[in-house]
C-alpha cells in the first residue's frame, strides 16, 4: 500500500498503488485527506461526522474518480476530513462506502477538483492495483 | 501515450504564430496555434500543453485551429490558456474547456488617490483587506445565502449584490457580460453545488487567487488610458477570484453527465477530461445554462468583493479617500455564443476560453460608451513582485484568436518546486524592503505564488502587443496583496 504525490505544473499529481481494489480506494481516500490536511489521515481522531457513499461507473477509473469526487464534495459541505472508510460493497463499476470524519475548523489545501486526466486503474507487473490521480488546486 | 510535439513539427506562420499542421496526428481535425515568441515556445515545449492543444484540435465542431496564449501552461485536458470555438448549434461543449472555476476572472477597481501622497499607510490598508475580505482554505463570507437568496443570485448575477446593497450600479455597465448571462438556470445546479456555494459569496478562496493594491507605474497609451481614466502614480485595486466550490461542482458534475453521455453521440477523444458533448443535445444544453448560472455566482462574488475592499478603503482614508470606481471586470474560464468571419462567412460559434481573456476591439456595442472608441480593457495580472498590466483588445483579435488574448504570466514552476525553493518568511521580508505588504493565510500559500513560480510577464504582455491583438495601456505595480 503506498500514497505518492508528484509535481504537476499547476496541480497535485498523487500516485497510489494496493494489494487490492478495496485498498485502493481507501487510499484514495487517505491520500486526498492527507492533501486538505496535511498528515490528518495517519492517525486517529474524535469522529463526528459519517456519511454514505454511493456511485455507479461506467468502468474502475470513473468509479474511483467519481467516488473520490462525492467524498470532496461532502468533505467541503460539512468542514470535515473523512479518514476511516468502510467498504460494503465493491463489485462491478459500484460502490457503496460508509466514510468517518472529523470535523475542521480550516483545510491546508483547497482543492477544487479530482481529475479523470492521466487517471487509469490497472494491475502492474507485481499485481498490484495502481493509478495516478491530478487534482486540480 | 501519444507522439509528444517536437520544434519540427511547429511550422512557423508569421512572427508570433506557431502551427502544429493537421500532418501532425490524423485525429486532428483542424490545425493548432500558438501565439509564442520564439523563446517561448522553446520554454512551452518542455512540458505537455502543445500535446494537449494537440487534442484540443480533436474536438467535433471546432473551428478554424485550437489556441494557446503565451502565458499557456499544462493543464488537464486543455491546457491553461487556450481557446477553442465550435459550430453553432450542434459543435462540441466541453466543461473541460472552461474549467473547474468557472469565470474565474479579473477586475480593477480605481481610485483617486496617488501612491506618493499615502504610501505611508499602504501596511495599514493591507491589514485592513486582509480583515474585509475572507480569503484562504474553507473561510465562508460574511453572508449566508437562503434557497430564495441562491437562486436571484445565480439567475440575476452582480445585479443580486447591487440590489441587496453590497454593490454599486455604476458597476454593472463596467462588465464583461454586464455580469449576468441570461441563459441561466438555477434548476440545473445540484444542490451540492448550492450547498457548497450558500456561505461563499465575498471570498476570494486559496490557491491564485488574490486582492492586490497596485500603483500605475507606466502609461504606455495616452488616448487610451485618458478614456480609461488612468493617469501615472494613481491607486488601483486588481481583483481575481471565481466562482468558488459552487463552480468547481458544477464542473465536476456535468463532465461525469457527459463522459456517460458521449457514447450516445459516437464521440472518442484522447483525454476524459475533454469530455463533450452537442452544444444543442439535452446534456450540452443543461451544462450551458449551469455553466451561465455558475458564471453569474463569480461575478456577484467580484461584486461583494468590492464591497469589502471599498469598506477596507474608507476605514483606511476617511471620505477623502474618495470612491473607488470600477475600470472592468472580465471572464477567463467561460464559454460564449460570439460571431467570427469564418471562411468569408459570418458564423455563430460557441469560444471556450480557459485561461483566456476576452479582448474585443473598438466598436463593441457592449462596452461602456467611454470605452467603444478604443477597445475593451484587459486586465493581466502578474505574480506578487512583480507587475501587472492593463491593455485594450483591437479589432486584429477577431480575425486572428476568436477575440482572445492571454490571461496572467503563467506559472513554470509546480506548487511543489516553489515550496521546495522559496523560504516564505524570507520572501515576505523581502517584498516588504521592496515596499510590498503581503498579508496570507499562511506562508504556504506565499511560497506557492512566488514571482519564481511565474513566468515573465513583461515577455508575455510584449508578445500580445508585438502580435497585434492587444495594445499596452499601463503598467501596475504591488504595494499591498492579500493572498489565500
Amino acid at each position: 500500500m503506498s500514497i505518492e504525490y508528484l509535481s504537476h505544473t499547476a496541480d497535485i499529481t498523487m500516485h497510489i498503488q494496493a494489494k487490492t481494489l478495496e485498498g485502493l480506494f481507501k487510499n484514495g481516500v487517505k491520500g486526498m485527506g492527507n492533501i486538505l490536511k496535511e498528515g490528518f489521515c495517519e492517525f486517529s481522531h474524535e469522529i463526528n461526522a459519517k456519511v454514505m457513499i454511493e456511485v455507479k461507473a461506467a468502468d474502475n477509473t470513473s468509479l474511483l474518480i467519481d467516488f473520490l469526487s462525492d467524498v470532496l464534495s461532502q468533505s467541503y459541505i460539512e468542514n470535515v476530513v473523512f479518514w476511516n472508510i468502510e467498504i460494503i460493497e465493491l463489485k462491478k463499476y459500484k460502490i457503496r462506502a460508509k466514510l468517518s470524519g472529523t470535523k475542521v475548523e480550516i483545510y491546508d489545501e483547497d482543492i477544487k477538483a479530482v481529475t479523470y486526466h492521466e487517471a487509469n486503474v490497472t494491475r502492474n507487473d507485481e499485481g498490484y492495483w495502481c493509478t495516478s490521480i491530478i487534482f486540480d488546486i | 501515450m501519444k507522439e509528444k510535439v517536437k520544434k519540427a513539427d511547429i511550422n512557423r506562420l508569421k512572427d508570433y504564430f506557431w502551427e502544429i499542421p493537421t500532418s501532425f496526428r490524423e485525429d486532428m481535425r483542424v490545425p493548432a496555434r500558438a501565439l509564442a515568441s520564439e523563446s517561448i515556445i522553446d520554454d512551452i515545449i518542455e512540458d505537455r500543453s502543445l500535446n494537449q492543444l494537440v487534442n484540443v484540435a480533436t474536438l467535433p465542431g471546432i473551428q478554424k485551429a485550437s489556441f494557446v496564449m503565451p502565458d499557456v501552461h499544462e493543464g488537464y485536458g486543455f491546457p491553461i490558456g487556450g481557446v477553442a470555438a465550435t459550430s453553432y448549434p450542434d459543435g462540441a461543449i466541453s466543461p473541460g474547456g472552461i474549467g473547474y472555476d468557472i469565470n474565474c476572472g479579473v477586475r480593477l477597481l480605481i481610485s483617486n488617490l496617488q501612491y506618493e501622497d499615502v504610501k505611508d499607510k499602504m501596511e495599514v490598508l493591507s491589514r485592513e483587506m486582509y480583515a474585509q475580505i475572507p480569503s484562504g482554505m474553507g473561510k465562508g463570507g460574511q453572508i449566508t445565502l437562503t434557497d430564495k437568496q441562491m437562486t436571484d443570485v445565480l439567475t440575476r448575477g452582480a445585479e443580486w449584490a447591487v440590489e441587496n446593497g453590497y454593490g454599486k450600479k455604476e458597476d454593472l455597465e463596467y462588465m464583461e457580460s454586464h455580469g449576468k448571462l441570461p441563459n441561466a438556470d438555477p434548476n440545473l445546479v445540484s444542490d451540492f453545488a448550492k450547498k457548497r456555494g450558500r456561505s461563499q459569496l465575498g471570498t476570494i478562496g486559496s490557491g491564485n487567487h488574490f486582492v492586490e493594491v497596485d500603483y500605475i507605474e507606466e502609461i504606455y497609451d495616452s488616448e487610451i488610458s485618458k478614456a480609461f481614466n488612468l493617469k501615472k502614480g494613481q491607486i488601483v485595486i486588481l481583483i481575481h477570484t471565481g466562482s468558488r466550490g459552487l463552480g468547481h461542482q458544477v464542473a465536476t458534475d456535468y463532465i461525469r453527465i457527459m463522459m456517460n453521455a458521449m457514447p450516445k453521440y459516437n464521440i472518442e477523444l484522447p483525454d476524459r477530461e475533454l469530455a463533450c458533448v452537442p452544444f444543442n443535445s439535452e446534456e450540452g444544453q443543461n451544462y450551458f445554462k449551469a455553466m451561465c448560472a455558475a458564471a453569474n455566482y463569480a461575478w456577484c462574488n467580484r461584486e461583494v468583493i468590492s464591497w469589502e475592499a471599498r469598506i477596507a478603503w474608507k476605514n483606511t482614508f476617511g471620505d477623502e479617500g474618495g470612491e473607488l470606481k470600477l475600470l472592468y471586470d472580465i471572464a477567463h474560464n467561460i464559454a460564449k455564443i460570439e460571431d467570427y468571419i469564418i471562411d468569408t462567412k459570418e458564423q455563430k460559434v460557441i469560444v471556450h476560453r480557459k485561461g483566456a481573456t476576452r479582448a474585443f476591439g473598438p466598436g463593441f456595442e457592449e462596452l461602456p460608451k467611454a470605452y467603444i472608441s478604443v477597445g475593451q480593457p484587459v486586465i493581466i495580472p502578474g505574480s506578487m513582485g512583480t507587475c501587472s498590466y492593463v491593455l485594450a483588445g483591437t479589432a486584429k483579435s477577431k480575425d486572428l484568436t476568436f477575440g482572445s488574448c492571454c490571461h496572467g504570466a503563467g506559472r513554470r514552476l509546480s506548487r511543489r518546486a516553489a515550496k521546495q525553493q522559496v523560504n516564505a518568511p524570507t520572501l515576505k521580508e523581502e517584498l516588504r524592503e521592496q515596499g510590498i505588504y503581503v498579508e496570507a493565510g499562511s506562508f504556504k500559500g506565499i511560497a506557492e505564488e512566488a514571482p519564481i513560480a511565474y513566468k515573465d510577464v513583461n515577455l508575455v504582455v510584449e508578445t500580445v502587443q508585438n502580435s497585434g491583438i492587444a495594445k499596452k495601456v499601463a503598467k501596475l505595480r504591488p504595494v499591498a496583496v492579500v493572498k489565500g
